[in-house]
């Protein structure tokens, strides 16, 4: 059995609904520090919880795939921000073992003002990608965007596809043991669609692992070796591409 | 090689881990640095000219207030202007590098939601874009002792230490206004009101001579005031002695309020996005 490279233990994430007593001012939180001198007086108590995710543990292992299936709200979007850091857990935790990428969005980082040229430096090293190594790929990045006569012309001039396809090809060319992946397949035409999950079918045959969060069927039948279905913020089945799961959630 | 596992917690990281993740995404520090010096002059067709041109302006402005209307600059034995741009210059960098590291990571929400790196690079980058400013503005400095034919002395050579100095307060205090903008944007509110007031209690169109004997050491409770006469020091030589007091008095509240304004954002570096 190849090796373990995301372990998830119990994580959790709460989020507090402040009914009333919304700290959004310097006001409010003087008062809350004051009631809080009071012994007995905890105006926490009145705030309602939500786990957006709750007690979820999973291990992914060298070369799979794990696609994430679940309703809008169900914390897809949750566990991807806690794998990539962008938010804390309050419960348990996540081990990852090699370089990560988290492509939560495509084109992280882009400035209107900036060139195309410039944006897939900056946009690459948001990603955790050397300034060295994007230097080497940079053609074949250029070839795959496609957009290579614009490439000094600042993306403020893009059309919206010209620009999701530069986004996009950064993206494919961060070379990562292991990829986060938020729905970020849904971009360009179909074409360009195509191309895009050729780029990362054949990565994931190089041993890489990946994450993917997709509400295309299609896509996750293509791409996963894995399926986790989650539900109101807990993991309600996984297992297998091939089992019953995604015939169910189809249902 | 493998590295070694990422745990993700929520947890904050140890100084050290911090130090080393710092150094790890320099080059999203090095990249952020490089738009924003793009970003200010693309498209401006005087360029590097206004960073001369706004400090420049405001030494005449000050000229006028201080020198015609107060009469202040028959008392000095060093041109005018010069004692004006020892304080106009650096006071000019504070009074951007707050608000700019204030808003710097309210203003880059949008990246920090979608991916992780220190969050401290945000508001020291935009601190070090204003450095380069700071810098440049010093031709100022260096036209007009061309101008006068006025040569510092030896003292010139402590010139780094001061700016060190202002750089580090600077980062102190930028740090804090960041962290607290997240959650209470009162701030930006009061910080340019007391950017207002603070103009007036640094001498920056006076000197420190000007204020009485037994309240320096109040005034110079205002931790600009010592890098602003250190800077005095060390440029005009023949103006005034080394203004030990108020050196030493900045120099305690810059390293202590650095020292907890990092350790500070250490500690909130996972929270970041959730308080805001």
């Amino acid at each position: 059995m190849s090796e373990v490279v995301i372990a998830i233990d119990g994580l959790g994430k709460r989020y507090r609904l402040l009914r009333r007593h919304r700290p959004d001012s310097l006001k409010t939180w003087l008062r809350a520090l004051a009631w809080r001198a009071v012994p007995g007086q905890v105006e926490e108590a009145r705030d309602e919880e939500f786990w957006a995710l709750r007690d979820f543990s999973l291990q992914v292992r060298q070369g799979e795939c794990v696609a994430v299936v679940g309703r809008n709200g169900s914390g897809k979007s949750t566990l991807l921000k806690i794998l990539s850091r962008v938010i804390p857990p309050t419960t348990g935790w996540a081990r990852v073992r090699g370089r990560v990428a988290s492509l939560l969005e495509v084109g992280t980082g882009f400035h209107p003002e900036l060139t195309g040229r410039e944006n897939i430096f900056l946009n690459a090293s948001m990603l955790g990608c050397p300034e060295q190594q994007i230097r080497g790929r940079f053609d074949s990045i250029v070839d795959f965007s496609g957009v290579e006569r614009f490439l000094d012309t600042p993306v403020k001039h893009y059309s919206s596809g010209m620009y999701m396809r530069l986004a996009y090809a950064v993206a494919a060319h961060v070379d990562a043991d292991i990829l986060i992946i938020d729905e970020v397949l849904a971009v360009g035409d179909d074409e360009f669609r195509k191309k895009c999950l050729g780029h990362l079918t054949l990565s994931l045959s190089q041993g890489r692992s990946a994450i993917v969060v997709s509400h295309n069927l299609s896509v996750v039948r293509s791409l996963a070796s894995h399926v986790a279905w989650l539900q109101d913020g807990r993991l309600f089945q996984f297992g297998s591409v091939d089992s019953e799961i995604l015939h169910n959630y189809a249902a | 090689m493998l590295k070694a596992d990422l745990r993700i917690d929520g947890k904050s990281p140890t100084w050290r881990a911090y130090r080393q993740e710092l150094y790890a995404f320099r080059d999203v520090a090095w990249m952020l640095i490089r738009r924003d010096l793009i970003v200010r002059f693309r498209q401006t067709y005087f360029g590097l000219a206004w960073l001369l041109f706004k400090p420049m302006t405001l030494m005449f402005a000050m000229m006028f207030a201080f020198g015609f209307l107060a009469g202040f600059d028959t008392t000095y034995s060093v041109p005018y202007p010069l004692v004006i741009f020892c304080g106009v210059i650096p006071w000019y960098f504070f009074s951007n590098a707050l608000p700019d590291s204030m808003n710097s990571l309210v203003g880059h929400m949008h990246i920090i939601q979608k991916t992780y790196f220190p969050r401290a690079i945000i508001p020291l980058t935009v601190i070090v874009v204003d450095a380069f400013e700071f810098f440049f503005a010093w031709l100022l400095f260096i036209f007009g002792c061309l101008w006068f034919d006025y040569r510092p002395g030896w003292e010139c050579l402590f010139f780094p230490l001061f700016c060190l100095q202002l750089f580090m307060l600077c980062t102190a205090i930028g740090l804090f206004l960041a962290i607290a903008n997240l959650r209470f944007r009162d701030v930006g509110n009061l910080v340019p009101f007391l950017l207002t007031i603070g103009f007036f209690v640094t001498p920056v169109g006076y000197t420190l001579s000007r204020i009485p004997e037994n309240w320096q050491f109040f005034y110079a409770l205002n931790p600009l005031v010592g890098i602003i006469e250190g800077f005095r020091w060390s440029l005009l030589g023949g103006l005034n002695g080394f203004p030990l007091i108020p050196v030493m008095l900045s120099l305690f509240f810059t390293s202590t309020l650095g020292f907890i304004a990092m350790r500070h954002m250490i500690r909130v570096d996972p929270l970041v996005v959730d308080m805001a």
